[in-house]
């Protein structure tokens, strides 16, 4: 399996430039997950990647072969497509073995090669069935064998797992995560699911409009997003900019005067019942943000409340273990570590929330 | 009150124009029937008829006299049908040779002027049928291939061209891009692809463009008879001539086998034609 190496790519549709100045390394074994809204290029760069589109600039680096400038058939990174791009007029046996024939393998060899992929993805027993009459996990399967039977240099998975059903999906996601982890190839996974990008991935790669935001492991891209765009994304979901010329909000930490662009999420926000206790709580406690404000909704999720608190003309998300009525008098704690702060822009100030 | 009266009224008023839209679709139905079914009534009654004068409304003598004329092996009609065949078969294979390649790089948006080339097939539909086949005539004079079966079948694939490009250029178009790229993806080169994804993915839209070429070549009359009489004798020549020397009993039976095939292909064309293949027609 295979270093994959991206330098200074730039590519895009005819005239119009989708991906600029991409720099990405994906390490032998690892699993790299590009997460991005859509629209911010990252199924580009797949087509990139195997040779769907041209490339305007930069070169890729598979094991320190340059394939850039190879046709789609000589690059050797096979892909699971968005839509499983099956045959229909072939039945799971033909698919399988498709590259295997087109590579001239012999016929005693594919057959012992596709028996073992078909038995790694859980499909034995359906060699001679066509295609169209398969569920859509098994047909996502079928397109993962049929793309791992050339043993690629590198695989590629565009949105795997949107065209299943949720709980199909669960399974499916830990399936194709622990059939990396014991086969070992080299693999990107494209998707705009924060959690699936999480759970599977070595490696996160964010992704806004056609640049990387920030690459880095699911802890770091969760805990410290480097930058607003990637906060907002990974879900912190509270987006204030300061300062707030409000009496219930103070912000105890040192900080530049200039204006501020902070995020947090709702599970790290701290419920507490008595509203004017700010004088008495002791310095430690009183580090970070401290709002002040009144309960306006509170919804039920399962594991927790969903509370929406009002200070002023904003609305903060909380979590809270249980239901508070409305009106109900509240301070809101959220520690130093728990708040992402940012230079603001005019841009992200557009999106605060009030 | 004044309510219930008008209501009155305007259902008074339906009523009567309900009644009078029903005889006047009976007849409108009546007539429409009568202007298919007349003329393939009378077609089929000559085909069993041995004597017919003037002023009979039905023929004096019936009988199967002229089936075993016309399919008689050494008959005008057996040999017509034969060349018929032939032609109808060696047009189908020229078109496909030009509107498999056409057909699959029309079906490309990277095309350069895209739609000039499948305009350009329309062309010759565009002028009276006359007129073209006068001078292609002209122009095959000049290269020796009037009276020639080549010659027939080059006109016939003019015609037939038409059909064939432009439901070919919709069969490629509505297959799937991504089978392509995910052939490509496992190293099979575009020529392979080509044969192994994409050809049999429009297999079924060039069966049903092969089989409007068959059927417009054995139905062509003008062409064939402006460059292949007298040497070439086609099953529509036959007819023509048939009928202008009275002997309506040939002409009704050789009309009859030029509409068996047809009503044998639109069945098959049936299955073939797929909705979303349709719906490419002409983009």
């Amino acid at each position: 399996m295979t270093h994959l190496h991206i330098k200074d790519l730039q590519a895009g549709y005819g005239k119009k430039l989708i991906l600029n100045n991409i720099n990405l390394e994906v390490r032998q074994g690892e699993m790299i997950a590009l997460l991005g809204p859509s629209g911010c290029g990252k199924t580009t760069l797949l087509n990139a990647l195997c040779g769907f589109i041209p490339l305007s600039h930069g070169e890729i680096l598979s094991d320190k072969r340059v394939i850039s400038q190879l046709p789609a058939e000589q690059r050797n990174i096979t892909m699971v497509f968005q839509s499983y791009a099956l045959w229909p007029h072939m039945t799971v046996e033909q698919n399988v073995a498709y590259g295997l024939k087109v590579k001239k393998v012999k016929r005693a060899d594919i057959e012992t090669r596709v028996a073992e992929l078909l038995n790694v993805v859980k499909l034995a027993g359906l060699e001679a069935e066509k295609v169209t009459a398969l569920s859509g996990g098994q047909r996502q399967r079928v397109a993962l064998a049929r793309a791992l039977a050339i043993r690629p240099d590198v695989l590629v998975l565009d949105e795997p797992l949107s065209n299943l059903d949720a709980k199909v999906r669960l399974s499916v996601r830990h399936e194709i995560k622990a059939l990396q982890k014991k086969l070992g190839f080299t693999s990107l996974i494209v998707t705009h699911d924060q959690e699936e990008a999480l759970v599977m991935a070595d490696r996160i790669a964010v992704l806004n409009k056609g640049q990387i935001e920030q690459i880095g492991t699911p802890e770091e891209i969760y805990h410290h997003p480097s930058t607003a765009f990637v906060a907002d994304f990974m879900g912190a979901d509270n987006h204030i900019v300061w300062p707030i010329q409000d009496p219930g909000f103070s912000l105890n930490i040192n900080l530049p005067p200039d204006d501020l662009s902070i995020y947090f999420r709702s599970e790290n926000v701290s419920i507490s019942l008595q509203a004017t206790i700010n004088n008495e709580l002791n310095q430690q406690q009183n580090e970070g943000l401290i709002i002040n404000g009144t309960v306006e909704q509170s919804v039920f999720f399962g594991n927790s409340y969903r509370i929406s608190v009002r200070s002023g003309k904003h609305i903060i998300q909380a979590e809270h273990y249980k239901h508070l009525p409305g009106k109900t008098p509240v301070t809101l704690h959220i520690l130093p570590e728990a708040l992402h702060i940012y230079a603001a822009d005019v841009k992200s100030s557009v999106l605060e929330k009030n | 009150m004044i309510a219930t009266q008008k209501q009155y009224y305007f259902s008074g008023i339906s009523i009567y124009s309900v009644r009078f839209s029903f005889w006047l679709q009976s007849l409108f139905i009546l007539l429409l029937a009568l202007a298919m079914f007349g003329p393939i009534v009378n077609l089929l009654i000559w085909t069993v008829t041995e004597s017919w004068y003037f002023p009979n409304s039905l023929p004096s003598q019936w009988g199967v006299k002229y089936w075993l004329q016309v399919f008689n092996p050494y008959s005008d009609v057996s040999g017509s049908l034969l060349t018929s065949l032939l032609i109808a078969i060696l047009t189908v294979v020229v078109c496909l040779l030009v509107s498999v390649p056409a057909g699959y790089a029309l079906s490309k948006n990277s095309m350069p002027f895209r739609v000039f080339w499948m305009l350009l097939f329309l062309i010759p539909q565009a002028f009276p049928n006359l007129t073209v086949y006068m001078n292609i005539a002209r122009l095959f004079y000049d290269f020796g291939l009037n009276g020639t079966l080549l010659g027939v079948v080059l006109v016939h694939s003019v015609h037939g061209l038409m059909f064939s490009i432009w439901i070919s250029v919709a069969a490629f178009s509505s297959t799937d891009p991504m089978l392509e790229r995910a052939s490509r993806n496992l190293g099979a080169g575009p020529i392979y692809t080509f044969f192994h994804i994409v050809l049999p993915q429009a297999a079924p839209g060039l069966v049903a463009s092969c089989i409007f070429v068959f059927l417009e070549s054995l139905d062509e009359f003008t062409g064939t008879f402006f460059v292949g009489s007298p040497n070439i004798n086609t099953l529509p020549l036959l007819l023509y001539t048939a009928s202008m020397e009275g002997n309506y009993q040939i002409a009704s039976i050789t009309a009859l086998i030029l509409l068996a095939p047809s009503i044998l292909f639109m069945v098959i064309i049936h299955k073939f034609m797929k909705p979303e293949m349709l719906s490419k027609l002409g983009k």
